[in-house]
């Protein structure tokens, strides 16, 4: 090969699609990645109100997880996320199963069941506050029923606030569950059922048996984004209980949001956000690599 | 003025070469045809001819002019795509039209335009649908407005009629000729259809592999094809290939249990070269039921043959059978009634016969 | 007959489940609602589930217009309008951007663009918690700290990330071939754009916008941390206006206030609901 390649003149149309990325490229790498390590430096400095740059190595993140308040948050966040997400995967599951039952007014089910994802956290967090109200809400009612010593008092209870809050995700969220998983049942080819049940099986088992594997995927992306939303919980925790009754039902991101805005302490608060980003790093990474790869083989 | 020089073009994606130094000199007004088989890099060297993609290496000249860096719009070029590719939220007049609206021709020129080439293709009535009401017959007569308006100097086609069924193709192919004959523009074509090479071209290049195995007129491509490789592409059911001693400047076969030394045209190559195998290359018409022949006796050969298979396809019949071990096809006429069985009295004609190098598959002869 | 009977039963079972759920969904907007027409007497006498005896639009009234939001009694009104004019232009910017950025990542890509894409792709999933403190900082380096303009940015920049996926995997399926084609019609970057790709990409632009208002105006997180008294959003004041206690709790203002936070979000979940799931599922699934 001795011929070389002539360089290609360099007009403004042939630079034009990187110009047009450029900025977003630049941005992109300025206030999120750039921002990351910004973040990860600061949790190893002995930062308080102001960024200060002695490194200090672990001791933040020694203090953090001395602090009870963030062995509190951690905590129900194992909880709310096991909770949230199994009730929302199987309610949404459940309520699929039975929307692909050739419904009548499934259309106007469908919109019933996702309209409280179209609302915010914080407005969500209002109305449960108002329902779950000790002295007034759901307590008065089933007291004026006639059960006069009923109690429920979750919402002001140290040790079943927390489930305050699953109840409103919950509520929130399955809506969205449900729709993921109706869209897989409507990919399944019908006649598998029915091979199914001619082959002997009652529908249940036609379903536990030979629908549920297909959706294997959809339970994995279900999962996935239902965690992602749990370690994000931020508004509704402000919103429905404020964290309290003192801090017991605190998630990461309020404690974060606690002593990196509030309480100046941002060492403290830089090094929750890097365990929060961890969290999230332990479940996108896998499913991004799997989905990416996927997506290859399947194109 | 429509010359076209493609000058060594190379290219690669990474690492990967898939052309490896194309030539071809295309005459203005010539048809020429691109065939080979999936993946040569047939759709490639037409992305670059057209300047969609750049040649790693080499150089492209149309009309005398080096064009090599040129951007798409410049050259003057115009494509008609496998899928057609017709603008979908465009109008079948503003499909037409786009590319000299791009090119600000005034609207009045552009409207006479759309009016002549849609008289041309005999779309004018289907003007204002959009592409999605169209039959495939019909977005190929749009597909090709859509180049014809520009009147630019060079057509490229790839495989453009291969989505059409099979009588719609036969029409279509008429009608480019039709154009080509009219029109006189140049064009390379691609085309994984035999016979719409054979019928359309004025020359073939045959490619592998990134390389062209043989550039030549039709007669030349079928008649003396360069290599094994281009001699079965061509050609339909393909050249037999049998492998054969020679002795005396004959090839020897076997069929029905005896042996036949066949003349070939060519011992004097064999011999110079010093081969005392090759293989036999013999259309499957050049091996017929026993029929007078004009030609030269000495060429014709009588033997039997058992024939395992007989197609009959209409306008003649295939017959199977073997020679040395191999399979072998024959074209004979339906009107000679022959079926399936043993010792069929056959005759064979080597005058074209041809033979290739064992070992690179090149002609001998 | 005995299958057909058994059949109907499993029928009426699987109706109840529905309609059983139906109601839990619908309970929290009924309460809302009803709650928000009733004065603080009935609230306090009558219980939860209860029809308004004597409907009244005071909460309605004082909600918008003179509710107590921390230290200031001027309603959300004013809120509602920070919350518009954030809104308004952060949705039209991010969009815009992410239309080309789409087109570029899916039919102009060049060597760095996949990584690219990738790295964006990434950002999508990452929790906000870890840029919250240099993005306070660049802000109020920028003196754009507790403005309306400070949030616009902020809202632009972590959502051109989604829009950008949006619209490339939604240019994705346009035929290159008609790029192509358009090129050598004479057609430049822009013009392609503008003439081949725009005019299909109306259900796209819906399904991005609406994803963008949504998370736009339900956002709070970015609403609390950068904007200061005067550019809260209207999220921020919801959550002050329940939290603030002057007085008394009144909880009919707190509902009509939640229904009036929620209102766009919902109108627009109503109207063009197909779009919004649609979005949704773009946007969870693939990002
Ligand atoms: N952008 C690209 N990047 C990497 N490889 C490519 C690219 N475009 C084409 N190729 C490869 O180049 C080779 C030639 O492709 P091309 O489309 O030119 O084949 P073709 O001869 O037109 O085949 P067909 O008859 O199927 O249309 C193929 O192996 C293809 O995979
Ligand atoms: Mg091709």
């Amino acid at each position: 090969m001795s011929v070389s390649k002539a360089k290609k003149p360099m007009t403004l149309e042939s630079i034009l699609p990187k110009i047009v990325l450029a900025p977003t490229t630049a941005v992109m790498l300025v206030c999120m990645y750039g921002f990351m390590i910004w973040t990860g430096a600061l949790s190893f400095t002995k930062s308080r109100m102001l960024p200060q740059w002695d490194f200090v190595g672990f001791d933040q993140y020694a203090k953090l997880f001395s602090n009870p308040r963030w062995d509190v948050a951690l905590n129900n966040l194992v909880v709310f996320g096991v909770l949230f997400i199994a009730v929302s995967l199987l309610l949404g599951l459940f309520l699929a199963i039975l929307l692909d039952q050739k419904i009548r007014l499934e259309g106007t089910l469908r919109t019933i069941y996702l309209y409280p994802m179209a609302v915010s956290f914080v407005v969500t967090g209002t109305a449960w506050k108002w329902i779950l109200n000790p002295g007034l809400g759901l307590e008065k009612l089933v007291r004026d029923l006639g059960f006069e010593n009923f109690e429920f008092r979750w919402l002001v209870e140290q040790d079943m606030a927390i489930y305050t809050i699953v109840i409103a995700a919950v509520w929130q969220s399955s809506g969205f569950v449900m729709a993921m998983f109706l869209a897989g049942l409507r990919g399944v080819d019908d006649s598998l059922i029915k091979a199914a049940e001619i082959d002997g099986a009652s529908k249940m088992k036609a379903y536990w048996y030979v629908i549920l594997p297909i959706l294997r995927p959809v339970f994995f992306s279900a999962i996935v984004i239902l965690s992602h939303i749990a370690i994000k919980s931020f508004d509704l925790v402000q919103a429905l209980t404020g964290g309290g009754p003192g801090y017991a039902s605190d998630l990461p991101a309020n404690f974060m949001y606690t002593y990196a805005f509030n309480r100046a302490q941002m060492g403290v608060g830089a090094s929750s956000a890097m365990i929060m980003l961890m969290g999230v790093l332990a479940i996108i990474v896998p499913y991004l690599y799997s989905e990416l790869r996927g997506g290859k083989n399947g194109r | 003025m429509g010359s076209l020089l493609i000058d060594n073009v190379t290219k690669s994606f990474g690492e990967t070469n898939i052309l490896k130094g194309i030539n071809i000199d295309i005459q203005d007004g010539e048809f020429l045809i691109l065939v080979g088989p999936s993946g040569c890099g047939k759709s490639t060297l037409m992305n670059i001819i057209a300047g969609l993609e750049d040649a790693t290496s080499g150089t492209l000249e149309l009309a005398g002019k080096d064009v090599t860096l040129a951007s798409p719009k410049d050259r003057d070029i115009a494509m008609v795509f496998q899928s057609y590719a017709l603008y979908p939220t465009m109008n079948v007049a503003r499909n037409i039209s786009f590319g000299l609206e791009m090119r600000k021709v005034p609207k009045e020129e552009r409207d006479r335009i759309v009016d002549e080439v849609a008289k041309l293709l005999q779309i004018d009535h289907l003007l204002d649908r959009k592409p999605s009401q169209l039959s495939g017959g019909q977005r190929q007569r749009v597909a090709m407005g859509r180049a014809l308006a520009r009147s630019p100097r060079v057509f490229l086609f790839d495989e453009p009629l291969s989505n059409l069924d099979a009588k719609l193709r036969v029409e279509m192919r008429t009608e480019i000729k039709k154009l080509h004959k009219r029109l006189g523009t140049t064009i390379v074509y691609v085309t994984h259809d035999q016979i719409e090479a054979m019928t359309l071209a004025d020359r073939i290049a045959v490619m592998k592999d990134g390389i062209v195995q043989q550039l030549g007129t039709p007669d030349e491509i079928y008649n003396n094809p360069a290599n094994m490789f281009v001699a079965g592409f061509m050609g339909s059911p393909p050249m037999n290939f049998i492998e054969v001693e020679v002795e005396d400047g004959q090839a020897i076969v076997e069929s029905a249990g005896e042996t036949h030394p066949l003349k070939l045209p060519c011992a004097e190559a064999i011999a110079a070269k010093g081969l005392n195998r090759v293989v036999l290359g013999i259309r499957p018409e050049m091996i017929t039921e026993p029929k007078p022949a004009p030609e030269d006796q000495d060429w014709l050969h009588s033997m039997s043959l058992d024939f395992d298979v007989v197609e009959p396809m209409g306008a003649d019949t295939m017959a199977i059978g073997q020679w040395n071990g191999v399979d072998i096809h024959s074209r004979l006429s339906p009107k000679a009634g022959m079926t399936a069985g043993k010792g069929t009295e056959i005759q064979v004609n080597t005058a074209k016969a041809v033979a290739f190098d064992i070992q690179t598959g090149e002609r001998i002869c | 007959m005995v299958a057909n009977r058994s059949f109907n039963i499993g029928r009426l079972f699987i109706y109840a489940c529905l309609a059983a759920f139906a109601l839990f969904y619908l309970a929290p907007l009924y309460v809302m609602l009803t709650t928000s027409f009733k004065d603080i007497e009935e609230i306090r006498s009558g219980n939860l589930l209860a029809l308004p005896q004597d409907p009244t639009l005071y909460a309605w009234i004082k909600a918008w217009s003179s509710a107590c939001t921390g230290s200031e009694c001027q309603g959300l009104a004013p809120f509602f309008m920070n919350s518009v004019k954030i809104v308004v232009p952060a949705v039209i910017i991010s969009t815009v951007i992410g239309a080309l950025n789409g087109y570029v990542l899916s039919k102009w890509r060049f060597r760095g663009s996949d990584l690219m894409f990738g790295m964006l792709l990434f950002g999508c999933f990452i929790p906000f918690q870890v840029i919250l403190l240099p993005m306070a900082r660049l802000l109020a380096e920028l003196g754009l700290a507790n403005t309306v303009t400070g949030l616009v940015l902020v809202h632009v920049i972590y959502g051109v990330a989604f829009t950008t996926l949006f619209f490339r995997n939604f240019y994705v399926s346009v035929p290159t071939e008609l790029v192509k084609a358009a090129q050598l019609d004479g057609a430049s970057f822009f013009q392609i754009f503008r003439h081949i790709f725009l005019p299909v990409s109306l259900p796209i632009f819906t399904v991005t916008i609406i994803w963008q208002f949504t998370q736009i105006w339900n956002d709070f997180l970015f609403g609390v941390v950068y904007s200061g008294p005067g550019t809260q959003p209207i999220t921020v004041a919801l959550n002050n206006l329940v939290n603030t206690s002057m007085g008394g709790k009144e909880y009919n203002v707190d509902m009509a206030a939640a229904v009036i936070a929620a209102l766009p979000t919902l109108l627009v979940y109503i109207f063009a609901g197909k779009y919004f799931v649609r979005g949704l599922t773009a946007g969870a699934v693939k990002g």
